[in-house]
């Protein structure tokens, strides 16, 4: 099967290579956990010297310095680093975790800790596979259409949350990070698909899910800030074009919020009718 | 009475749904119309005065004219001071 542009543009230029990176993009000295980024370079520095360079063309080149966390790498590299090549390559991240039903993706978003990947790893387990896990690359080089690159990431949960959904433990994400990566029960899709829904979780109530209108579905767009950020540096938006930007954004994808306790106790009838949902092609 | 104007070049806007959303371009801040205060933003066309203004809104809104002249008054207030309107 042959790979959408965006998939393949991904793979390219996410190919990893060590050796020494710059120290800073734009004159003053990068903090550690922030980034810099001017033209067609991204430079992100991680804990201590720990540095990771992008150059559009030439892939990331990652600095180890005297001492860094192997695994820490990983989450760098596909969080913020995967994230900023994605928006330097006109690609639009998005901080969601999806599951696809029908050849159509069903994506969950909302903040860290909201709950987006117990939520997909239970619809697994009612049967539809994980698209991916805490970021969604969103293709909008179709006009017409919102393509959706399959997930890079593996699916990690909490302990609380593999108790929860019964999601198989595999090995620790980090020595810092409580969490443990998880098999999906009902497997990965690794084809891009379009998007069917873009749900926002919310806290308290319920459990219901009901569609946003109007407004909402544009200003809806802006919680996610780092990737908005991201993207809008990386693009060189004016505001009349950001605005553009998201104005398409919220014409083109259909929204919906999921309220619902955070109660363990109310965990499965939540997860019984986000499935409901999806398999009813997103009627509420 | 002035016509009230648009001053075009101070934002952007659009319609999704029925709801009018304004982004102006000095400050990025996002301002949204539904139901009466998207009717008015939709009359203001360059022509009509406060009085035209008033009166297209009577035939849409039929009761209390007072009232209604008090309510638009603010709400146009408030865009002339957001800087998206004039009266010239």
């Amino acid at each position: 099967m042959t790979k959408a542009l965006g998939e393949a543009t991904m793979q390219v230029e996410t190919r990893v290579r060590h050796g020494e990176t710059p120290r800073t993009l734009l004159g003053e000295p990068l903090v550690e956990m922030s980034w810099h980024m001017r033209g067609e370079e991204f430079l992100l520095r991680g804990e201590g010297e720990h540095y990771f360079y992008y150059r559009k063309g030439s892939g990331i080149t990652i600095d180890r310095g005297a001492s860094f966390d192997a695994s820490e790498e990983s989450l760098w590299l596909n969080g913020s680093v995967y994230a900023a090549i994605a928006s330097m390559n006109g690609l639009l991240p998005i901080h969601a975790s999806a599951v696809a039903f029908q050849n159509r993706v069903f994506a969950f978003t909302g903040a860290g800790g909201a709950g987006k990947s117990t939520l997909v790893a239970a619809l697994g387990d009612r049967g539809l596979p994980m698209f991916c896990d805490d970021t969604l690359i969103l293709d909008l080089s179709d006009p017409e259409q919102i393509l959706c690159l399959p997930g890079h990431k593996r699916l990690k949960l909490r302990p609380d949350a593999l108790e929860l959904t019964g999601a198989l433990r595999q090995e620790k994400v980090s020595l810092t990070v409580d969490k443990y990566y998880a098999q999906p029960a009902a497997g990965n899709v690794g084809v891009a698909l379009p998007m069917a829904r873009l749900i926002f979780l919310e806290d308290g109530g319920g459990p219901a899910i009901a569609p946003i209108q109007g407004a909402e579905r544009l200003t809806r767009l802006q919680d996610d800030h780092q990737t908005t950020q991201l993207f809008a540096a990386a693009r060189g938006f004016s505001r009349g074009e950001q605005f553009g930007h998201l104005v398409r954004l919220a014409r083109q994808i259909v929204m919906a919020r999921f309220q619902r306790s955070r109660a363990t106790a109310q965990f499965d009838e939540g997860a019984d009718l986000a499935a409901g949902y999806i398999m009813s092609g997103g009627k509420p | 009475m002035p016509a009230i104007t648009k001053l075009l070049d101070r934002f952007t806007e659009t319609d999704i749904d029925e709801e009018i959303i304004i982004m102006r371009l000095d400050t990025g801040d996002l301002l949204s119309l539904a139901g009466t205060g998207a009717t008015v933003w939709r009359l203001i066309d360059g022509e009509r005065d406060r009085r035209a203004l008033f009166a297209a809104l009577a035939d849409d809104f039929p009761g209390d004219d007072q009232r209604i002249a008090l309510d638009v008054g603010a709400f146009l207030a408030e865009l002339k001071e957001s800087g998206l309107i004039d009266e010239a």
